[in-house]
């Protein structure tokens, strides 16, 4: 009997042990996105009469998005290599996945919305902005929008209580930005009820019906529109022309262990964005190579903007939607995101 | 007396051993993501509140049960069908290898596909199909080794097939019944939890991934540890279910023994 019952046990634990298991994948998962595409830059080439530079391999976490094709721009053009930078890059499903990674040191860099790195900083993760992510582009031909079908009966913000909204992370800036437009709209945002889906699926979950509505940016949006879904709305022109929605950032640790590289990093990013916004095509060209799109839809989509500098305002106005939303009690200290 | 004090403290030693090693080791973590024992167990009641169990716990069990009845019902159907025909069995044997050796979280997205992924639905019939094969597998070989004797013996008796079934079959098969659904159980639990986590919105996988999104990590390990009490709870359970159901098996075994 002894050996018995405690065979029961063994099986009980170790179903347990699989459980975790599985949840400390998926909360450490570094390919949620499940596009899997990742490159890096081709090794320096001695240079003749200089020195040989040293480089250093970084990994850098993103997201399969139009958000990051500076990135890839930039290591195609070679300015991560000028910098003596080797980046390998990765895709997430989202900025709370990339954090873990970024701070248990996987990862160098990251990229991930500011509500992410709020409560990742308020719950003592030590991290540091290196750059902007993305912003709006502040038109009304946004590259962000809570899609839905035509017959869905949701028209504005507030027609979203009770219905299921799909979003790439839960409790991250879609969340926090969708409650507020269901705020400012006179509605209950307490009432929606947010499904968390990889990017690439929303849409599809959207016209199977699975979901009422969902959140998406390029190059989802366009894929949606083309497949005649309508907009409510793009959440983050909605709080603000300039609302900055992501950043770039590093650990502490990191950035005090090594601050040339974080430096050097720093450096290649801001020319990275430069040459984005100077040459829409390219980034229209590259965004092909990270995601599933063809490229009559890589032609349409909107670009996000791509700030030159972390906007403050937006950083405040995130932390304040977290304390909004009950995901944070006080606003901590956030000079090191700004 | 003593043996059941002998009984209880092996079945907390291990526990209590682990638990305090993980309450020193973790003490004085800095690291957020492993935060100390002491904290984990501070947001414990915070965490697990009435609203939450009803609003998350209650839910994952009800489809876990459901999903695993669906699972008995149909594994113990069919593995009987398929245990008492041999042309049956020649013919589907190969497809059940074939679909037992599909590890059961891949299915999840392809369930989905069809049966959406926020509803009931997908996440009973992901349940459901990864609980189906060790019944269905353990139920044939049950009623495949049925002594023949037992057989001849009902039928030199004239009971009616169905009495045979009722009396003779399910009965002979049940200890091999038994151990599949015990198997069957943890993989339910297991995928309880990972159906949970693709399109998440409630249920006890879902809010270990929002805790986890929200960086609220003690709050996230807190769901851990309530799905372990869970599956131990779940254990017992099936455990009391399982001796009254075969006291005569273990009745005969013990004899068999010489105990």
């Amino acid at each position: 009997m002894h050996v018995q019952s405690l065979s029961v046990r063994m099986r009980t634990a170790l179903g347990a042990v699989a459980a975790i298991g599985v949840l400390a994948l998926t909360a450490c998962s570094s390919d949620g996105g499940g596009t899997g595409s990742s490159e890096s830059a081709e090794p320096m080439e001695s240079e003749t009469g200089g020195a040989m530079m040293e480089t250093v391999d970084v990994t850098v976490g993103l997201i399969p998005i139009l958000d990051v094709a500076p990135i890839y721009l930039g290591v195609e053009q070679g300015f991560f290599e000028e910098e003596g930078l080797n980046l390998k890059l990765e895709l997430a499903q989202g900025g709370s996945f990339i954090i873990p990674s970024v701070s248990q040191g996987d990862y160098q860099f990251g990229f991930s919305n500011a509500t992410s790195l709020i409560l990742g900083t308020a719950n003592g993760v030590g991290l540091e902005a290196v750059g902007p992510g993305a912003s709006t582009n502040g038109t009304e031909e946004d590259m962000a929008a809570v899609l839905t079908t035509a017959d869905s009966g949701i028209a504005t913000a507030k027609d979203l209580e009770g219905k299921k909204v799909g979003v790439n992370a839960l409790a991250n800036v879609n969340t926090a930005t969708i409650n507020q437009m269901v705020r400012d709209d006179g509605g209950d945002p307490t009432k929606v009820t947010f499904v968390e889906l990889p990017f690439p699926d929303i849409v599809p979950a959207i016209v199977s019906g699975d979901i009422d509505a969902g959140q998406v940016v390029e190059p989802f949006r366009t894929a949606g529109v083309n497949q005649d879904l309508v907009s409510i709305g793009s959440n983050f022109l909605a709080m603000s022309p300039t609302f900055m929605i992501a950043e770039y950032f590093t650990s502490s640790d990191y950035a005090a262990e090594s601050p040339e590289v974080v430096a050097g990093f720093e450096a290649a990013l801001a020319k990275s964005f430069a040459y984005a916004t100077e040459n829409p095509d390219e980034v229209r060209a590259i965004v092909l190579t990270y995601t599933q799109m063809d490229e009559e839809t890589a032609n349409a989509v909107r670009l996000p903007g791509w700030p030159t500098e972390i906007d403050a305002a937006s950083i405040d106005l995130q932390a304040e939607l977290a304390v909004k939303d009950g995901m944070l009690t006080d606003i901590p200290d956030l000079s090191n995101l700004k | 007396m003593t043996r059941f004090l002998k009984a209880t403290g092996y079945a907390l030693g291990l526990p209590a051993i682990l638990l305090t090693a993980w309450w020193f080791g973790s003490a004085n973590s800095t690291n957020p993501f492993w935060p100390p024992l002491q904290t984990i167990l501070e947001t414990f009641p915070t965490t697990w509140t009435w609203d939450r169990i009803v609003g998350d716990v209650f839910p994952s069990l009800a489809r876990l049960g459901i999903g695993f009845g669906i699972a008995v019902v149909l594994g113990v159907a069919l593995g009987t069908a398929i245990g008492l025909s041999p042309t049956l069995r020649a013919l589907s044997e190969p497809v059940l290898e074939f679909f037992r050796a599909i590890p059961p979280p891949v299915l999840v997205p392809i369930i989905a596909l069809f049966a959406g992924y926020t509803g009931w639905l997908g996440k009973i019939v992901t349940i459901a199909l990864g609980c189906l094969w060790p019944i269905l597998l353990n139920t044939v070989e049950g009623v495949r080794g049925l002594e023949p004797v037992l057989g001849d013996t009902a039928k030199s008796y004239h009971l009616s097939p169905w009495r045979r079934l009722v009396f003779v079959i399910l009965p002979g098969a049940s200890p091999r019944i038994f151990a599949g659904a015990r198997q069957s159980l943890s993989i339910g639990v297991i995928l309880m939890v990972i159906s949970e986590l693709f399109g998440a919105n409630r249920g006890l996988g879902a809010a270990i991934v929002q805790f986890q999104r929200s960086f609220a990590i003690p709050q996230m390990w807190t769901g851990v540890i309530v799905l372990g009490l869970i599956g131990v709870l779940l254990a017992t359970v099936f455990k009391i279910v399982e001796n009254r159901m075969l006291a005569w098996y273990v009745g005969q075994r013990q004899i068999e023994r010489g105990v």
